[in-house]
Parts: structure tokens; C-alpha cells; sequence
């Protein structure tokens, strides 16, 4: 194991981790109850980890993709169904980064958001051609590391950190009525929904096949999982926690991802809105490209395509034309003026739906050893990869209805 | 080989990505075609891929609508150019020789060449 690429694959896990519906999650959460769902996050991200690593570890030992091995357990009709789910949902997910995208450059540049969204995607598409897989990965995750600037801000507002480490432990806030507990619950699922969209397990495992990984990776993998994804979670728990701390006590509810920056300008003034700003528009933009990549893997893998952009884009055509007709058809979504927050919570509602028929398949590929031989699930894995399970069926479950009893969140 | 035996295989093949001498992507196992008789041993005889397979394996509406959007085209492999099934099954020719990649050779011709590293 290089450890200057363990470090890099750490690096880039961390900036990659937030996307803009743990943005906005992150700050209304803070805002509308404190502390107390952070362990909501804490939740997802080991949730995330479990079925990161064994999708990792599923690619670099079966040497195949989530996709291809869930269309043959799955069968053609189970998995076409499991197949238009995922790309639904994570179409949406991309246009809602692409939005996100062309809102923060707005603040930055205050010129028409249309444009910039053309902007952004015209941006990304030649970002996708030009570089190879590993620059890809590596731009958008390292830029995305400004976001740190958030945790530095926490640090300089002083929170009272016992009352924050109390956020870790489930628990539901005293003296709720039933619209606000109705209205946690339903943050619950969209915040798990968020930090477990089944779009990262897709580009994990297919970025791992892109990279050539075998069994000397294992390591890498198990490290990226927990390490990475584990210090990106803290930048989504340094949002909600400064969001509490700041708009919480005076009835600021952050509805646009602009007002998360504030939490960086507080202690830092223009500088801090600066990076905060920078760093979300990266780490969005990754996530952009992380959901239009996933969407051209998902179709690739599932009808046997040549894909990757480990290779130059005209070695894998029909995968090189999937991507750029994500991108543009989450351009046109963007353009039919439906509002960026909107299309956030049809991301993370869509995406819950999905995720326990993306998760299913692959546990049931890492639990067998007929592929995984002695690299298959042990008893750990098999334990937290059934609890998650059952936690994102009961969410899945639950979305709906919690969706159109609370208005979206809204209450 | 057991009856038993012969659906195994039909299950272990069936939506299984194919990968030809020069480990490219050749498509996926969308169906099996069998050889033999009541009685008669049965065997596996060719490996169908293509949209033109699913018919049989999908609600009628939804054939109808997969053969609009990507037609009904099939290549045939033949089972003796079978080398290994595992998670991938592995083909002894190049996928170009079976037909296998036509449409993408196709799309290759649109694409530009140019700029990417």
C-alpha cells in the first residue's frame, strides 16, 4: 500500500463526502432542532461505510461492478426495475447538484443563474472528457477540501461541545408536538437518504474497477470507508452543528445553501464566506459529476457496454454518450426553472425508495463465497450489513408518507 | 449430466456480462439456447445477446417498447467459444468476429477523438 495514495484516496473521500442535500439537510437541521440529529449523520456515515467497503470490496475481488453482478442475482425484470429506480433518482440528485452549482456561482458572480447552470455543465462535461478517471476524482475531491473551513469555524464560535457530543446518541427531542416529531422523523430518513444515496456505492465500486484494485487493495478500501468517509461526515456534522449554534436561537431557517457560507463568514468575515463558498462549489460539482458518472455505469454495466474514462472516451462509446446525455438532460431539468430545493427533496425521496434494492443484492454478492471466496462477508459485516438493511427498508418505508405529512419538512 | 445439473448452469449463465480474449465488455448472457429432445440429453448450445433476446423474458408491453427504443438485433455465440464461467463469462475470440460489437463500433464513429488525456 503507497501511502502517499492511501493519503490522496483519504483526501479526496473527505472533500467527495458532501453533496448539496447534506448542505442544506445539514444547516435546517441544525437550525430547526439543534444538536439532536446528529446522530442522524453518525447513523448514515457508518451505514455508508458498511456498504462502501463491501462494494469495494466486491469490485476488487469479483472484479465486477455493482451493476453487472446485481442484474444476474436480480434477474432482467427485477433488475430493470432496480435499474429505472437508480436512474431516476439519481438523475434527479444531478440536477439538483447542477442547480446548486449554478445558485453558489450566482452569489459569487450575481450573473443570470440559467447561464451559469449552462455554464456549469458546459464546465463539467469538458472537466469529464479531458481528464482520465483518477484526475477527476482526485480535482473535484481535493478543491472540495475548502469545506474544512467549516469545521475550522465551528471551532472559533466555541460551541458548547457537551451539549454537541450529546447529538451523538439517538434520541428524540422532549416536549415535541406530534407536527415537530412528524417533521423529525421525516428529517431522520432525509438525512440518512442523503448521506447513503445509493449513487456512491455505484461510483465507488466502478471508480475501484477503474483503478484496476485487487485483493492488495483490500486495505486501501477499508480505510477510505471508514477514515475518509468517517472525517467527510464531520464537515456535514460541523454545518448542523454550527447552524444550531448561529441561525438556531434566532429563528433563521437556512432554506438556500448560500446561508450554510454564513456559518464560515461569522468568524472569518470575507475570507471564511470565500472558501465556504468555493468549497461548496466543488464539492457540488464533484457530486455532479460522482451522479452523472454513476447514471452511465449504472446503464453500461447493466447491458454489457465497454465503460470507464480509464480509457479515452471514444474506447467506451455508448458509456461516453450516456454520460454527456445525463448531464445535458439534468441541464434541461435545471432549466425548466423548477426551484434547486425542490429538486433536492426529490433526490433524497426518490433515492430512499431505491436504496434497500441497491443494498439487498450487493450484500447477498459479498456474503458469497462462490465470488468472494475467503474475502467474503464475515460475521460483522453480515451483522451491520442486515441492521442497515432493515434501517433503510424502515426509511424507505416511512418516506413517503412522512413526505406529504410534513410538506416536505416543511412542517 | 442431470437434468438438475442443466438448469444450474441455465441460472449460473443467464445475465452474466460476457468478456471476450481481450477482456473487453461483449454484452450480457440475455438468454440460452438449448439442444436436445424429450429423453435426449440437453445442452447448452449458444449464448443470445442482444435486445432481440428478451422476448419471452419481459411482459409483452415492455418487449414492444424495448424493441422501439433499441431494436430487436441478437448475436449468437456459439457454447465452443466458451473458455470459463465465473462472475464473467469468458469467450476464446474477439468480440468483433461474433458480432458482438457492432453498435458500439457504430457509436464509436461519432465520437471525437480528440482532447481527452
Amino acid at each position: 500500500m503507497n501511502p502517499l495514495e492511501l493519503t490522496l484516496g483519504i483526501m479526496t473521500a473527505v472533500g467527495g463526502f458532501v453533496d448539496i442535500s447534506e448542505l442544506v439537510f445539514a444547516a435546517k437541521a441544525g437550525s430547526t432542532f439543534g444538536y439532536a440529529l446528529i446522530w442522524a449523520f453518525v447513523l448514515g456515515t457508518i451505514g455508508m461505510s458498511v456498504f462502501g467497503e463491501m462494494s469495494g470490496r466486491v469490485a476488487a475481488i469479483a472484479k465486477q461492478p455493482v451493476f453487472n453482478l446485481m442484474r444476474h442475482r436480480l434477474g432482467l425484470k427485477l433488475g430493470l426495475v432496480t435499474l429505472m429506480g437508480s436512474l431516476i433518482s439519481t438523475l434527479i440528485t444531478c440536477a439538483a447538484e447542477v442547480g446548486g452549482m449554478a445558485l453558489i456561482l450566482n452569489y459569487l458572480t450575481g450573473w443570470p443563474y440559467p447561464l451559469l447552470a449552462l455554464l456549469s455543465v458546459i464546465a463539467l462535461i469538458a472537466s469529464m472528457w479531458i481528464l482520465p478517471f483518477k484526475w477527476i476524482e482526485r480535482t473535484y475531491g481535493l478543491l472540495g477540501l475548502m469545506m474544512i473551513v467549516f469545521a475550522v469555524a465551528l471551532v472559533a464560535i466555541h460551541p458548547p461541545w457537551a451539549k454537541l457530543a450529546g447529538g451523538i446518541a439517538p434520541q428524540v427531542p422532549p416536549g415535541l408536538s406530534t407536527k415537530e416529531l412528524l417533521n423529525y422523523s421525516y428529517f431522520i430518513v432525509a438525512i440518512l437518504s442523503a448521506v447513503m444515496f445509493p449513487y456512491e456505492s455505484y461510483f465507488y465500486s466502478s471508480g475501484g474497477i477503474e483503478e484496476g484494485w485487487g485483493a492488495k487493495d483490500l486495505l486501501t478500501n477499508r480505510v477510505t470507508c471508514t477514515v475518509g468517509f468517517g472525517l467527510g461526515s464531520l464537515l456535514a456534522i460541523a454545518i448542523l452543528a454550527s447552524s444550531a449554534q448561529l441561525f438556531g436561537p434566532i429563528n433563521v431557517s437556512p432554506e438556500i445553501p448560500g446561508t450554510s457560507a454564513l456559518e464560515a463568514a461569522t468568524p472569518f468575515g470575507k475570507a471564511g464566506l470565500l472558501l465556504a463558498l468555493l468549497g461548496m462549489l466543488f464539492a457540488v460539482a464533484g457530486a455532479a459529476v460522482e451522479t452523472c458518472m454513476s447514471n452511465a455505469y449504472a446503464v453500461s454495466q447493466f447491458f454489457g457496454w465497454e465503460w470507464g474514462r480509464h480509457a479515452k472516451p471514444s474506447e467506451a462509446p455508448r458509456f461516453t454518450v450516456a454520460w454527456i446525455a445525463v448531464m445535458l438532460l439534468a441541464l434541461l431539468i435545471v432549466l425548466t426553472g423548477v426551484d434547486v430545493m425542490s429538486l433536492v427533496e426529490y433526490a433524497v425521496l426518490f433515492s430512499i425508495i431505491v436504496l434497500p434494492l441497491t443494498y439487498l443484492p450487493l450484500m447477498l454478492l459479498a456474503n458469497d463465497k462462490s465470488y468472494m471466496r475467503e474475502h467474503a462477508n464475515r460475521w460483522l459485516a453480515k451483522a451491520l450489513g442486515w441492521l442497515f438493511f432493515v434501517v433503510v427498508t424502515a426509511a424507505a418505508v416511512a418516506a413517503i408518507p412522512l413526505y406529504l405529512l410534513t410538506s416536505g419538512g416543511g412542517g | 449430466m442431470s437434468a438438475l445439473a442443466n438448469i444450474k448452469i441455465v441460472s449460473q449463465l443467464l445475465d452474466l456480462p460476457i468478456i471476450d480474449k481481450d477482456e473487453r465488455s461483449c454484452g450480457i448472457v440475455d438468454d440460452i439456447e438449448l439442444s436436445g429432445a424429450a429423453g435426449k440429453e440437453l445442452r447448452v448450445s449458444a449464448l443470445l445477446v442482444g435486445p432481440g433476446a428478451y422476448e419471452g423474458r419481459m411482459p409483452r408491453w415492455l418487449y414492444w417498447l424495448t424493441r422501439k427504443i433499441a431494436g430487436d438485433r441478437m448475436a449468437r455465440v456459439p457454447a465452443d467459444q466458451i473458455v470459463e464461467i465465473g462472475s464473467v463469462v469468458k469467450l476464446k475470440s474477439r468480440g468483433e468476429t461474433l458480432g458482438l460489437h457492432k453498435v458500439e463500433d457504430k457509436v464509436r464513429a461519432w465520437i471525437p477523438r480528440k482532447g481527452a488525456l
